[in-house]
């Protein structure tokens, strides 16, 4: 017997190397590391490595991560995106912002049977496209729905939007007008503005006579911040409570906190939230790169740890083990606590925050601008299951 | 519709109409003299926004000091421009300098992003301008009647200094006729300098002025350059009485836009440069030579 | 100037083998296509503005023309390649016809305007017409339909697939060129009096020669929505426009031979630099600055002076 079990234990031993010498588990990151928006490059793939490293191995080996840069570009991501999936042979590609360019890489998915994770590109188009996206922290329903049913409930019932003009702000403008319609709100007038349009004075100034109690700004970056500019300069913001669609710490850095103050916006995460972990993470990133997480980074964090947490589970890379293996699965980390993955459509679900932007005097330290005012529950804030008329 | 609320956005359309017009004042002479489509002109106007952030951040928050120091470290700027690169081209057909320019746009762009970041810069509005001027029925912004003054006194001058002073006949003889100017004795090729360092301090007051208005940012010139040229083609090239009108036409025409015709309050500017081209290139008050 | 071909006909067994093995030279199959994409774009474009001297700033709007017909053909009709190209082709032609009329009745830097005004035009169309374009998100799930029995879903095969057309093109061009035609524009580019009075009516001749560029742009535009899967809305950009002239420009205008390689070398600089640097619009600018001053004739053309004393 025991010799037998000798023989066993040596032809395991020797087995083994030759089976681990398989594929290590491969991720692949396509972001926009060039150009004004690297910021919200840098931080994904942050916080992409961040997860690689502290994950260290899966399947018995450590994880490759590849990095590409798409400069906010959608012909570029896809390019990127067949790299990956062909030459450098990647189990997965996730963060990606940018819509156009994650239905691109949505396709490259579909075409290359490969699992993509979408942390960072709002449209809804995404939700449930193919057997092969999974989408993950925001979009644009959310976003819009939050502020529309928090903000009817608290901050007034006449609202005005001032709307950037191509998809992304079209889809918002549809999405909120409805949640605000729910919880009996007036949407008194909307106006859309050209991207990069400089100066807001005339919209402004129509939006004064419409005499809104919230002014809604979807839009984002320097249209966001010359908006508000322009509001705070026509004295429309001492009159209305001003809300934005997104907003990052470094577009307040950028315009100055006095423009943003007292703002507010939806999120899915912030690295001033209590979830347990994320003043952690936060810490730790900030320790690292020098500022602080933006909520895709974290996003991107945490859909590299749930997907190689599910590999673990699945104890395999294949797509449909993995696929599986999320369905249905709820997870608790820094970043979603609870969160959870939709079996009919495989959307990633947690609460969604409200934050405002605080007076200078309340800073207290570095990149802390903003302070939680509310919370919206997952089911009120994300898309009902077959809202877009697709599901698994 | 009330009168109140029409006046407020037609103010706001002469302070839009004041940038256009220092921006195509400057594009303008420089066509008109040296024949050089100024592809970089959007990013002149971008170093005087920075150069006024630099100097601010050195000098504790001096914008009068930006105001003045800034069109001219701009034009200096512009006359090592025109003295190293631009007149190598003179003597070949008009777009190479206007490639080159478009070459020195994207180097001047990225030179600026790589230095101060790509991420924009935060530049408050001046002490002396901040609130308005509430006259009851209409609010206006003390710092827009500052930009629209000022536009103003540098309309005034630029006519004064090309209609009275001797310098100012040179130029305008060289925009006619540059050879004849050279063959009567004078040193052409400095004037030539010259100019193009007027049109780039031009723009980079233009620069200074929007810092308080909008966010500063490397790309910031580009839509700008855009609807520069929209302006110099409909009031004319080479005209400084086009370039008034076609900045204050074009200004009222957007904001009009905005109030009448939201959805193509843009795209009208294009269909108008287009109808212009197509009926009148010249534009309303440019010389013929160039296109016909 | 115009008739390489002929004079040095070496460069064929070096060019030849190298387009053949060219996905093996770069980092991936995709790549190689694009490049040569590109130069089937350029080459139509040194047409133009190489051998007519006209300098157009809105030659996007052909690409993006021939990308889109053929993307819809694609997606909502026939899945035919050849079907599509051609759809992408005749949307264009006509444009292209009345663009051309309309843009050659002035001079100067009129022409460059006019073709800048009508791209800008067609950019808005396409972006506030979402339904039919996808507006600024693009036009998503285009395929690559079966040729034969050939599966163009694999990149190398599709990569000789669009070899074979750039070759084609690349045997009418210089036809063309080496037409009287070719001559003809080539006399008009240096002195469209004399051309004039010798008895050309010139008008005619440039409008021809904007049509054939327009020929070439939008087939590589419909080749290039098959290659991407998807229409951009870039495709129809002032920034595709610049693109096209700084290829032309720093390869060589006026020789075909030189925008080609001009095209692959941006294409391929682009993907690589990208990887490696945030700001190589910077090596743009620099190159292109340079290519106007120093090498207005382009890098291959003084690379030949330098190298045959010619």
């Amino acid at each position: 017997m025991k010799k037998v079990f000798l023989l066993f234990v040596i032809s395991l031993l020797v087995i083994s190397p030759v089976a681990m010498a398989k594929e290590p588990v491969k991720v692949g990151l396509i972001s926009v590391l060039s150009g004004p928006l690297a910021v919200i490059g840098k931080g994904e793939e942050y916080g992409g490595r961040m997860a690689v490293e502290d994950y260290g191995e899966v399947l018995g080996q450590k994880v490759e991560l590849i990095i590409k840069d798409h400069a906010y570009n959608p012909g570029l991501a896809n390019e990127r995106a067949k790299e990956l999936y062909e030459k450098d042979k990647v189990d997965v590609i996730t963060a990606c912002p940018n819509s156009a360019a994650a239905l691109a890489v949505s396709d490259q998915a579909l075409r290359h049977k490969r699992l993509f994770i979408s942390t960072s590109a709002g449209t809804c188009d995404l939700i449930a496209k193919n057997r092969y996206t999974i989408k993950w922290n925001y979009n644009d329903y959310m976003l819009a729905t939050t502020v529309g049913r928090w903000g009817a409930r608290h901050l007034g019932k006449r609202w005005y939007t001032i709307t950037a003009d191509y998809a992304w702000g079209h889809d918002l403008l549809k999405y909120f007008t409805a949640a605000l319609k729910e919880e009996g709100g007036v949407h008194v007038g909307n106006d859309m503005v050209a991207l990069g349009t400089a100066d807001f004075s005339p919209y402004i100034l129509k939006a004064k006579k419409a005499e809104p109690d919230v002014l809604v700004l979807l839009n984002v970056g320097k249209d966001a911040a010359n908006s508000t500019k322009a509001a705070v300069e026509y004295g429309l913001k001492e009159k209305v409570k001003i809300v934005h669609a997104l907003l990052f710490e470094v577009d307040i850095k950028g315009a100055g906190i006095e423009t943003f103050t007292g703002d507010y916006v939806a999120a899915s995460w912030n690295w001033q939230v209590d979830t347990p972990g994320a003043r952690d993470f936060a810490d730790r990133f900030y320790k690292k790169f020098g500022e602080r997480p933006h909520f895709m980074a974290a996003a991107v964090y945490s859909s590299v740890w749930q997907y190689l947490e599910a590999v673990k589970r699945a104890k395999s890379k294949d797509p449909e083990a993995v696929k599986k293996a999320l369905k249905g699965h709820t997870f608790r980390d820094f970043f979603a606590n609870p969160g959870y993955v939709r079996a009919e459509d495989l959307l990633q679900v947690g609460k969604a925050y409200l934050l405002r932007v605080k007076k200078p005097g309340e800073v207290k330290e570095k990149e802390a601008f903003f302070e939680i005012v509310g919370t919206l529950p997952p089911e009120k804030a994300h898309p009902p299951v077959g809202f877009f008329g697709r599901k698994f | 519709m009330d009168i109140e609320y029409i006046f407020a956005q037609l103010f706001n359309g002469l302070m839009l109409g004041s940038f256009y017009i220092l921006l195509s004042l400057g594009l303008s002479i420089v066509f008109g003299m040296l024949g050089v489509v100024n592809f970089a002109h959007g990013a002149i106007y971008m170093l005087g926004a920075y150069a006024a952030y630099t100097i601010c951040q050195v000098f504790a928050q001096s914008f009068w000091l930006a105001l003045i120091l800034s069109p001219i470290i701009v034009g200096i700027i512009g006359m090592v421009l025109e003295a190293t690169l631009i007149r190598r081209l003179y003597a070949f057909a008009h777009f190479y300098n206007l490639l080159l320019t478009f070459g020195v746009m994207l180097c001047i762009e990225e030179v600026v992003s790589i230095i101060y970041t790509p991420i924009g810069k935060p530049f408050g509005t001046p002490g002396t301008f901040v609130g308005s001027l509430d006259l009851g029925f209409i609010i206006f912004p003390r710092y827009r009647i500052f930009i629209i003054l000022i536009t103003m006194i540098c309309s005034i001058g630029m006519w004064l200094f090309l209609a009275k002073t001797k310098l100012g006949a040179i130029i305008r003889a060289g925009t006619d006729d540059s050879e004849m100017v050279s063959a009567l004795g004078i040193d052409i090729s400095r004037i030539f300098t010259l100019v193009f360092g007027m049109g780039a301090a031009l723009a980079g007051l233009a620069g200074v002025l929007a810092a308080p208005v909008q966010n500063i940012f490397p790309y910031m010139g580009g839509s700008i350059l855009v609807e520069t040229f929209v302006v110099v083609i409909i009031g004319g090239m080479g005209s400084i009485v086009g370039s008034i009108l076609g900045g204050l036409i074009i200004g009222e025409l957007i904001t009009l836009g905005v109030i009448f015709w939201p959805p193509v309050a843009n795209t009208l500017i294009f269909i108008f440069m287009a109808l212009i081209l197509l009926l009148r290139p010249r534009g309303f008050f440019g010389r013929a030579k160039f296109f016909e | 100037m115009g008739m390489p071909m002929i004079k040095h006909k070496w460069w064929v067994f070096v060019i030849i083998p190298i387009c053949l093995a060219l996905p093996f030279l770069t980092p991936y199959h995709a790549l190689a296509s694009e490049m040569l994409i590109f130069a089937i774009f350029a080459l139509g474009y040194d047409i133009i503005f190489g051998y007519t001297g006209l300098l157009s700033f809105g030659h996007a709007m052909f690409f993006g023309i021939g990308a889109y017909g053929t993307g819809l053909v694609l997606t909502r009709w026939v899945p035919s390649l050849f079907l599509g190209l051609a759809t992408g082709i005749a949307i264009s032609l006509p444009l292209a016809l009345i663009v051309g009329f309309l843009s050659i009745r002035r001079r100067g830097i009129y022409f460059v305007m006019v073709t800048l005004a009508f791209c800008q035009m067609l950019y808005f169309i396409a972006f506030k017409w979402t339904s039919l374009t996808g507006g600024d998100n693009g036009l998503h799930g285009v395929p690559r339909p079966l040729i034969g029995p050939f599966d163009l879903n694999s990149e190398l095969l599709f990569y000789y697939f669009v070899f074979s057309i750039f070759a084609l093109s690349v045997l009418v061009a210089f036809r063309i060129v080496s037409s009287p035609f070719g001559r003809v524009l080539q006399s008009l580019r240096e002195n469209e009096d004399r051309a004039k009075s010798i008895g050309y009516n010139t008008d005619n001749f440039k409008v021809i020669s904007f049509v054939t560029s327009a020929f070439f742009s939008s087939l590589a535009g419909g080749l290039y929505a098959v290659h991407l899967n998807f229409v951009p809305l870039d495709t129809l950009s002032i920034f595709t426009s610049g693109d096209v002239v700084i290829m032309a420009l720093v390869g060589g205008i006026g020789t075909l031979y030189g925008p080609i390689f001009g095209a692959m070398l941006i294409v391929y600089l682009k993907n690589l630099l990208s990887a490696w640097m945030e700001n190589w619009n910077l090596i743009m600018g620099l190159l292109f600055i340079s290519s106007v001053l120093a090498f207005r004739k382009g890098i291959l053309p003084v690379l030949r002076e330098r190298l045959w004393g010619r």
